[in-house]
């Protein structure tokens, strides 16, 4: 096990987890690519050691081979993410056409439950005991 | 479009996209026994629409292709679901392959697989994705979304 | 038995047609299926007395080994009579109530399904279906309180009526099923012959009685009672006579004699009882509606009943089986009454109704009978019960049986006084002067013309009232019922006489000391009023509802609005933390560190290197393109570390990929601002900071724990063994992709094929809803 595929793998994460936090849709994005990378990196690393590609014929007896079945389902997730990402692009573009810009509003009818939940909240705290 | 184009991109591009889809044909046939496969030829060939994008913008995309993209997506969908349908006919699993070899005289013997058509409906599939996000994304203007031509 | 709580059903699911055809006679045919019920009765009446109780069974599901139970016995004949026997003469009455109103179809079957279920309750044996046959009942009296759906009153008292009892069922559901597993049987007959033992018993029957004091609108639980008289009167006359109340009553009179030595028995069922006996005919003494005025009457006897059986002496139970059957009658009557009054004169104020008496004097004195058995004067059923209820309080034998009685001969007083404030405010003068400034009241007197009601509406009543005379004066004909009754709740056959007479006895002197009381009461009403309004008020039950809905209300506004606020990055942040807290624990408790190396090759240094500062570079970037770009370089990054590790086809999918993504990138942000709009939300960048770096940290330490909590070989070993032999492939990966995992694979070009179809519609889709032609 490396160390440092781990370190690559954390710090694409960690990067990911902060863009995904702000409130640029674009961002959001881009911080989803870097998490998706993360993702499909981690299911290598995890899988086992490198080795020689598992292509029959191309490695001897006493090769170490790559495990094959965590690169299948990599390769399943790289193409899958690619597709999530194409949309939430669109929703992106769709965002821009409507409002002209890409900021992640606040929920408006959550707003205003919260602002009723703030307002019994005051009165709660306020009512003469 | 009202950018300059590039004569010289143009040329490339031009000598290149037939060699392009050719290589994403290789790929997806020798997929089973070299790297490649459906998905990375299906993506070769979307690459070489998206040059003829580049250099030439959406009207040039639309005369290098006349078939519409959803059609690329049906039949690969189709190929690949007729592919299972298949084996369960011949009373194996669903999706289970069968395993073919012609001897075809001058080129010698052939073997293949009837996951091969399996692999070719998901080249078609990634291929009409990749036209459908081209022509979709790169025809809209933003500006009015009305002019998109599909 | 199967069949009789079935029709109820069935008949009740055709009567809503048959109303739209023949409009209130509907009422008739529906009061066929009590009818039925009450001659089915009879006839398995003299079945039991030959050959122990009726038993029926069904498998309910059998998987679970629950079998629904029916059973009939002498108690369940005498509940069955009342609910149905009343419910006959509930179906005659609404017959002349209503006349047009297009609810009568829907009416008729609720109320059809409300007595069925009362029905089904006091047969069922099996402790659920009991449970069923309860919540049913507060469901379709839920319906039948807010029949009158455009009327906000009626919603309102409604929803209290099912809030209430709904509670109050739940907790008895909880109890039931405590009781069940402790005894290891759901037959409710099993579980009294052999009661099971230990603390958590008391706890359940605590839980049972709650439901039971819910449903039978005890103190403090029944303020739904007289908001309930919003519903048509045929329904309060119904709902306070037989059914839905003296449910709670019957569960009691059931279980009392298994558990009335338990510890939490007699304290709780006794002065719940006791105090609803005092507090409701107190209250009953100063209403106005004559509706009003009989609820809290209910909640009164009701009070007494509880009080009987929960006492649990032979002879108290035997009082609370006659007092059970005198209430049904009398209070039926009484109801009618109103209703009848309420009909003919539009008002059932008290303060309004002028010498109705005089133009009525059958009615007046239907309604004195029946009035004087509630108040327990003889010679009537009433004062039966009532003689009987003293006699048994008087020989309990327990320290606490004096004080008791003192509160019951308290409560009979009240319970004089509010019979006769009952008959004198229907049907005698106005009232001179009882509250200052209450012309505006008076002016509206009605009473000078009432029209007469007709014989066939009155019949009820007189059956009713007749029954209570005839019950009084000759006592055998109703003592082998209540005798049959009493016996197979205490299971022995025991003698027991309801006599007219029983000399000059205790309870005789009690009951003078009551009437009397009660008269002087009555007499001195005025004074008795203004010393009810100069006590210090308490809060009501009422009061006490309201306040615990709204703060129910409230409180989940408040929650939600904390944690529902609207903010994306708030929502994202809180489920990352989430993610990272509840596996981290663990994972650093129990993670098994493996074997290290730094790298696999310099290679994978070099290129990972340049992927961490390409990404940090991507984070902090202002300009939107520039961010892509450094993403795109990760990608790239990506396909060569996917060489170093020895995997060709994913480093050619990666790099295609990236290739295309970036493309698609540019496509779609191409009419965005080149830089990225400085957000106008307050930033909380620490936090973020925070979160991310937590979210590394977890990722790094669950990396490096995942690889070393592998136990087992990979399976991979076999995929490369049978790929070439099983499906003519050398490239195993794609052998795995489109063979082995083929499946998988067709799921993933669905998704692909359903997103970028999203993609178009989302690109398509016009600049707002509005646009959009229709």
């Amino acid at each position: 096990m490396s160390f440092f595929s781990a370190l690559i793998v954390a710090v694409l994460f960690s990067v990911g987890v902060y863009l995904l936090l702000q409130r640029t849709l674009s961002r959001i994005i881009l911080g989803l690519a870097l998490m998706a990378h993360s993702a499909n990196l981690l299911l290598m690393v995890v899988g086992g050691r490198a080795g020689k590609a598992p292509i029959l014929g191309a490695f001897g007896p006493e090769d170490s081979v790559a495990d094959p079945l965590p690169q299948a389902l990599a390769l399943t997730a790289i193409v899958i993410s690619f597709g999530v990402i194409s949309f939430l692009l669109a929703i992106a573009y769709r965002s821009w056409v409507l409002t002209q810009d890409d900021e992640v509003e606040d929920d408006v009818e959550d707003a205003r439950i919260a602002q009723l939940g703030e307002a019994e909240m005051r009165r709660w705290w306020s009512r003469p005991k | 479009m009202t950018q300059r184009r590039s004569v010289i991109l143009d040329l490339c591009v031009q000598a290149e996209f037939h060699t392009l889809l050719l290589l994403s044909l290789y790929l997806l046939f020798a997929g089973h026994n070299q790297p490649g496969g459906g998905f990375a030829g299906g993506l070769v060939a979307s690459c070489a629409f998206g040059l003829r994008y580049v250099a030439g913008g959406s009207s040039a995309l639309s005369r290098s292709i006349s078939i519409p993209a959803t059609t690329f997506l049906g039949v690969g969908m189709l190929f690949a679901i007729l592919t299972g349908c298949v084996s369960l006919l011949t009373g194996h699993e669903f999706l289970e392959s069968a395993i073919f070899s012609a001897d075809l005289m001058v080129l010698g013997t052939v073997k293949t697989s009837s996951v091969l058509f399996f692999d070719i409906g998901v080249y078609l599939v990634v291929l009409g994705m990749s036209l459908l996000l081209l022509q979709q994304l790169g025809g809209a203007d933003g500006t009015d979304p009305d002019e998109v031509q599909p | 038995m199967f069949v009789l709580i079935l029709a109820f059903g069935c008949v009740a699911a055709v009567l809503p047609v048959l109303a739209a055809r023949i409009g209130r006679r509907v009422f008739y045919v529906a009061a066929a299926v009590p009818a039925a019920a009450c001659i089915w009765g009879i006839w398995a009446y003299g079945q039991i007395s030959d050959s122990g109780p009726l038993i029926e069974q069904a498998a309910w599901v059998p998987q679970l080994g629950l079998t629904l139970g029916l059973r009939f016995d002498g108690f369940a004949f005498l509940m069955l009579s009342l609910v149905a026997g009343i419910g006959v003469l509930v179906f005659l009455y609404a017959g002349s109530y209503f006349h047009t109103e297009p609810i009568i179809g829907r009416f008729a079957a609720t109320l059809l399904l409300f007595s069925g279920s009362m029905v089904g309750l006091v047969l069922a044996d099996n402790l659920l279906a009991l449970f069923l046959f309860w919540e049913l009942t507060s469901i379709t009296s839920y319906l039948l309180i807010s029949i009158e759906d455009e009327k906000t009153a009626a919603r309102s008292g409604a929803m209290q009526a099912l809030l209430i009892t709904g509670m109050g069922g739940l907790a008895m559901l909880g109890g039931f099923v405590l009781l069940g597993e402790a005894a290891g049987t759901y037959s409710m007959a099993e579980l009294l012959a052999r009661p099971p033992s230990g603390s958590v018993v008391n706890f359940a029957l605590v839980l049972v009685l709650i439901g039971a004091f819910t449903k039978s609108a005890q103190v403090p639980f029944h303020s739904w009672l007289p908001r309930a008289m919003n519903a048509p009167t045929p329904v309060s006359s119904y709902l306070h006579s037989a059914t839905m109340v003296t449910a709670g009553v019957y569960l009691v009179a059931r279980f009392t004699p298994a558990f009335a030595d338990y510890s939490v028995w007699r304290p709780l069922v006794i002065s719940f009882g006791l105090a609803s006996m005092l507090i409701g005919a107190y209250r009953s003494l100063r209403q106005h509606d004559l509706k009003l005025l009989l609820a809290y009457g209910t909640i009164s006897q009701l009070g007494l009943m509880m009080l009987l059986f929960g006492v649990g002496t032979r002879e108290s139970i035997f009082a609370g089986c006659t007092l059970l059957l005198a209430h049904g009658i009398f209070k039926a009557a009484l109801f009618m009454l109103v209703g009848i009054i309420d009909h003919q004169s539009k008002t059932r104020d008290l303060r309004k109704l002028d010498r109705l008496g005089a133009q009525w004097p059958v009615v007046a004195a239907a309604a004195g009978v029946v009035a004087a058995s509630m108040a327990g004067i003889p010679p009537l059923f009433g004062f039966l019960a009532k003689e009987e209820a003293l006699g048994a309080l008087g020989e309990t034998g327990f320290a606490w049986g004096v004080p008791v009685l003192i509160g019951v001969v308290i409560g009979s007083s009240f319970t004089v006084a509010y019979s006769a404030r009952f008959v004198w405010g229907a049907f005698g003068p106005r009232p001179v002067s009882m509250i200052p400034n209450q012309d505006s009241v008076r002016s509206e007197a009605v009473g000078q013309q009432v029209p007469k009601p007709s014989k066939i509406f009155l019949a009820p009543v007189f059956v009713l009232a007749v029954l209570t005379l005839l019950f009084g004066l000759v006592p055998s004909l109703i003592n082998p019922v209540i005798t049959r009754a009493y016996a197979s709740l205490v299971g022995v056959r025991a003698e027991h006489h309801l006599a007219l007479w029983h000399g000059f006895t205790q309870a005789l002197a009690l009951s003078a000391v009551a009437i009397g009381a009660g008269f002087a009461l009555f007499w001195w009403r005025l004074r008795v009023e203004k010393l009810q309004d100069e006590m210090p008020k308490v809060p009501s039950a009422q009061r006490g509802y309201d306040r615990t809905v709204k703060g129910l209300l409230e409180g989940a506004d408040a929650v939600t609005g904390f944690v529902q606020h609207g903010s994306l990055p708030i929502y994202l942040g809180v489920i990352l933390l989430t993610m990272i807290v509840l596996p981290g624990i663990p994972l650093l408790r129990d993670g098994v560190m493996p074997d290290l190396w730094f790298a696999d090759s310099p290679m994978q240094v070099v290129v990972g290197l340049i992927m961490i500062v390409c990404a940090c570079a991507a984070a902090v970037a202002r300009r939107r393109f520039a961010a892509v770009l450094l993403v795109g370089a990760v990608g790239y990054g990506m396909a060569a570390l996917f060489v170093i590790q020895g995997a060709p086809d994913l480093a050619i999918t990666q790099l295609l990929i990236e290739t295309l993504g970036v493309g698609v990138f540019v496509l779609a942000f191409r009419h965005l601002p080149a830089d990225f709009v400085r957000s106008k939300f307050r930033r909380s960048q620490g936090a973020q900071i925070a979160i991310a770096l937590l979210a590394g940290v977890f990722v790094f330490l669950f990396t490096l724990f995942a690889i070393g909590a592998r136990t087992e070989p990979s399976i991979s070993g076999e995929y490369l063994d049978k790929a070439h032999s099983q499906a003519g492939g050398n490239n195993v990966v794609n052998v795995i992709v489109v063979d082995f995992r083929g499946f998988d694979t067709m799921g993933e070009i669905v998704v692909l094929a359903v997103a970028v179809l999203g993609v178009a519609a989302l690109v398509r889709a016009k600049r707002s809803p509005a646009e959009v032609e229709p």
